[in-house]
């Protein structure tokens, strides 16, 4: 084992967790990039490092919104029979889809990412939308409240369109165990456009989720060999202290510098990888 | 250190219910067990690894890492579980039985990563 290496591992991953956190974001869409760019490792590999820190993030991150009772535990386990269907697609896909495809699907999710970070996300408006029996979300006792601390009660929400977002949850899914990501950039639209969520409600059941559809692409990649544990290890430790950090540095930074910067920073990842996938690396030996 | 401005004192809304709060000790606990053998696996290879390539030790600590990686993808698998047990236990049969179905996925996953073929880490 390599110590400088162990240590550059560790500190990128603080920086990537923390900048991640800030927005909301998971670090996995910055793992990646960077370990193949300049790490220059095998694209796999650093899937397989990624995973596993996407898993520890959604952990850390889970038990402050459970305790607000803003995650939707039913929604979430529901959705889940499509996200982690879509794992065990991404987990058969990977095996078979060129490499240089797999940059080049990066490349477009960090370009969605950017688009989406300048795009202002707003709650939906007709949370309280007419009750219809038939609908999945009744069946299954879907909907639900949460407390909302400047209002200072409880706020009723319906859930929506259940099934559209079941089949936005898979394609999340899927690309999530194709790229080592928790693909939240594929769950905002789901969760916002179909089901209408609120956006502190979306955010935590978001975040629960990631980590179960996580697991069943983790677990494929650990049998198969693919998480190597002298990176694994180092990335998912450095995620877990960034995370912690990125959430007490959210307080004193403006928002919008942050967003600024974020767009910047996805851009360029964006195009690295880009360059990667036609072979082209200016930071020395190809992947 | 600025202090918060509006410290809420009391939560007129209804209490937590058990499910979440088990929930929320498992995987914050699970997170600081995961990430401490991790830890302690690194710092034991750390210490042995100036002394010689493959040694005992070092492969020792890495093995240690390994535990606390299996340890963070087994997490979510627990937190199904204990969905699973609670929903069971509330008769809820309709979201334990998706609670064990959405295990099943997730073990159908660990037995594809064993039937694919060998060629990508190398």
């Amino acid at each position: 084992m390599d110590i400088g290496f162990t240590i550059w591992l560790f500190a990128i991953s603080i920086g990537a967790s923390a900048l991640g956190g800030m927005l909301g974001m998971a670090s996995g869409i910055f793992i990646v990039p960077i370990l193949t760019v300049f790490g220059h490792l095998n694209i796999h590999v650093a899937i397989g490092a990624s995973i596993v820190s996407v898993i520890a993030c959604s952990c850390g991150g889970a038990a402050p919104f459970l305790r607000a009772r803003l995650t939707n535990i039913r929604l979430a386990v529901v959705l889940e029979i499509a996200t982690t269907l879509g794992a065990l697609c991404g987990v058969l896909l990977a095996g078979i889809i060129p490499v240089s495809a797999l940059f080049l699907l990066f490349a477009a999710i960090l370009l969605l990412s950017a688009r989406q970070m300048l795009a202002r996300r707003g709650d939906p408006i007709d949370t309280s939308a007419p009750v219809r029996s038939g609908s999945w979300a009744a069946k299954l006792r879907l909907d639900s409240s949460y407390p909302d601390r400047a209002l200072g009660r409880d706020v009723a929400y319906r859930v929506q369109r259940v099934p559209m977002g079941m089949a936005l949850m898979y394609g999340a899914g899927l690309v999530s165990a194709l790229l080592g990501i928790g693909s939240g950039v594929l769950k905002i639209p789901a969760m916002d456009t179909a089901l209408r969520l609120p956006i502190k409600v979306s955010s935590a059941t978001s975040n629960f989720m990631i980590g179960v559809t996580a697991a069943a692409s983790a677990g494929a990649y650990f049998v198969h060999g693919d998480i190597v544990s002298a990176i694994a290890g180092p990335v998912a430790l450095g995620s877990v202290v960034g995370a912690v950090l990125g959430a007490r540095i959210l307080m004193r930074v403006s928002n919008e510098k942050l967003r600024g910067l974020f767009v910047a920073i996805l851009v360029l990842l964006a195009v690295q990888m880009l360059l990667q996938a036609f072979g082209i690396n200016p930071f020395g030996a190809s992947a | 250190m600025k202090r918060a401005i509006s410290t809420p004192t009391s939560t007129p809304t209804s209490p937590l219910a058990p499910l979440e709060r088990l929930l929320a000790s498992l995987l914050h606990y699970g997170t600081w067990v995961a990430s401490l053998i991790i830890a302690v696996g690194f710092v034991l290879t750390l210490i042995h690894t100036n002394s010689g390539v493959s040694h005992p030790e070092t492969m020792l600590g890495m093995r240690i890492v390994t535990t606390g990686i299996v340890l963070f993808i087994l997490l979510p698998v627990l937190r199904l579980m204990l969905m699973f047990g609670v929903f069971l236990r509330e008769r809820d049969y309709r979201f334990s039985a998706i609670a064990a179905l959405v295990l099943l996925i997730v073990a159908a996953g660990c037995v594809t990563g064993a039937y694919l073929a060998p060629s990508m880490a190398g």
